[in-house]
């Protein structure tokens, strides 16, 4: 399917290479940076902040590519890593078990037993992690811009459908999309740093960027020293093009 | 509106609640009398079960005559089940915001307050889901009971039509002779077993 859209929109086809772009980022192997997205908490602070860390990377690989121009995503968590963003059209593709088995079995060379299992464990690990990261079901259609279901619709009809839709003009990118495509970008740089530097790793933070203005919000520590604050505004601004950082953080008292 | 702007895109008579008067006329009772037999609240279900089946299945061939032709917009009650698995058929389903679903409704009522269209529309939807669970067992917002749905959160009505027309326009749903065949003996079914509980 996205082969056929990439084809019929001559935009260019990503989905592994966010993964590596991220994985490269950080330094860490794609396996690493898969298994730590999709790692259930235990050690709850350590390994969230390494999770955060990991999405931000794959967020702002994406929003690279995003602000860079037209293209086709066809991997993890497209439609919350860029919910709420103009000019993205969000697909999901459905279809019923004995059609997903076929295709599986026919691809693969899998046994029909096995290839079951592995769909059902795909799925759950998928909704799991949704639902774990952003609190929603992948299964509601509100987190799409339409959902088609392969058990009548074929590929290229679907295929067909999805490029008319990419055509109207609900997902043109004017002038001011791209403005927002380019802040998108700007305030996943400044969350990435915010999740890979030392003193503010541990804060789960949300950025968004106007021009050279940034805004940060979330919970933060207030610390006896009073710093945490001027931690914030020293990451952010180590990203290139951010000159005024707005906290509009909920200060909390970390020895209550 | 969207099912107005495809009947014109496609060139096809577009049917909502004419079925339903339809219906009522075979059975010989007045719309009204129908609609709300129909959509009964679930304590009157277990008196009402072969009336509301009769009811539903004159529904069913009205709206299986209308079908013959393969030319055909619907926009109205259970849609996705009273055509489900007949070849031809895109079953579409649109969704949109609350704020956007209130907003539509103050403006095309302009006495009606945001609250009590907020009410509204969700005692509507409550409705539907009880009464979809009820009859069909199953739940309206599922996706695989649609060919399509489409969200309107940031999509225009007209580009919602746009793109159900373009999935009507598939092979997957050309009306050949074959399909005609098959929904003219659907039609003879849904005729036929009306008669047996008494037309």
């Amino acid at each position: 399917m996205a082969e056929c859209l990439a084809e019929h929109l001559h935009y260019p086809l990503v989905a592994r290479e966010i993964i590596q772009e991220a994985a490269s980022e950080l330094g860490v192997s794609e396996a690493d940076l898969s298994r730590g997205m999709e790692r259930t908490p235990r050690l709850w602070n350590r390994q969230s902040s390494e999770r955060r860390l990991y999405i931000a990377a794959v967020q702002a690989a994406l929003a690279e590519q995003v602000a860079g121009g037209d293209l086709i995503y066809h991997g993890r968590a497209g439609q919350v890593l860029l919910a709420g963003l103009p000019g993205v059209l969000k697909v999901r593709l459905i279809a019923p078990m004995d059609l997903r088995l076929r295709a599986l079995t026919e691809s693969e060379g899998m046994d029909s037993a096995s290839a079951e299992q592995y769909i059902r464990h795909v799925d759950a690990v998928r909704a799991r992690w949704v639902k774990m990261m952003y609190g929603k079901d992948v299964e509601d259609p509100v987190l799409y811009n339409m959902v088609i279901n392969l058990k009548t619709l074929s590929i290229p009809a679907a295929c067909s459908i999805v490029t008319k839709a990419a055509d109207q003009p609900d997902f043109a990118v004017t002038k001011e999309v791209k403005l927002k495509l380019l802040d998108f970008r700007q305030a996943c740089r400044v969350k990435l740093a915010l999740a890979k530097a030392r003193d503010t790793r541990s804060l789960d933070l949300r950025v968004e960027a106007d021009g050279k203005e940034i805004d940060v919000f979330g919970a933060a520590p207030a610390l006896s020293s009073g710093k945490m604050g001027e931690h914030i505004v020293d990451v952010a601004r180590t990203v290139e093009g951010v000159e005024t950082v707005r906290l509009k953080l909920e200060w909390f008292d970390p020895y209550p | 509106m969207t099912a107005e702007c495809l009947a014109r895109a496609l060139g096809y008579p577009c049917v909502g609640r004419e079925i339903l008067q339809e219906a009522a006329r075979t059975v010989g009772v007045p719309v009204e009398d129908l609609s709300e037999r129909l959509e009964a609240r679930p304590s009157l279900f277990a008196r009402l079960t072969q009336e509301r089946k009769r009811y539903l299945l004159a529904v069913q061939t009205a709206l299986a005559k209308h079908c013959v032709t393969g030319k055909l917009v619907y926009h109205g009650l259970a849609g996705q089940f009273l055509l489900r698995d007949l070849p031809g058929v895109l079953s579409a389903r649109l969704i949109a915001p609350l704020e956007t679903r209130v907003q539509t409704l103050t403006s095309s009522h302009h006495r009606m307050t945001q609250k009590a269209a907020e009410e509204f529309i969700q005692t509507v939807d409550e409705e539907r889901r009880r009464w979809v669970k009820l009859m069909y067992g199953a739940d309206v917002e599922d996706p695989s009971l649609y060919d399509i749905t489409v969200n309107l959160q940031s999509i225009s009505l007209d580009t919602a039509c746009v793109i159900i027309a373009e999935a009507s326009a598939q092979p997957q749903f050309e009306v050949t002779a074959e399909v005609r065949k098959r929904l003219e003996g659907f039609g003879s079914e849904c005729r036929e077993q009306l008669l047996g509980m008494g037309g």
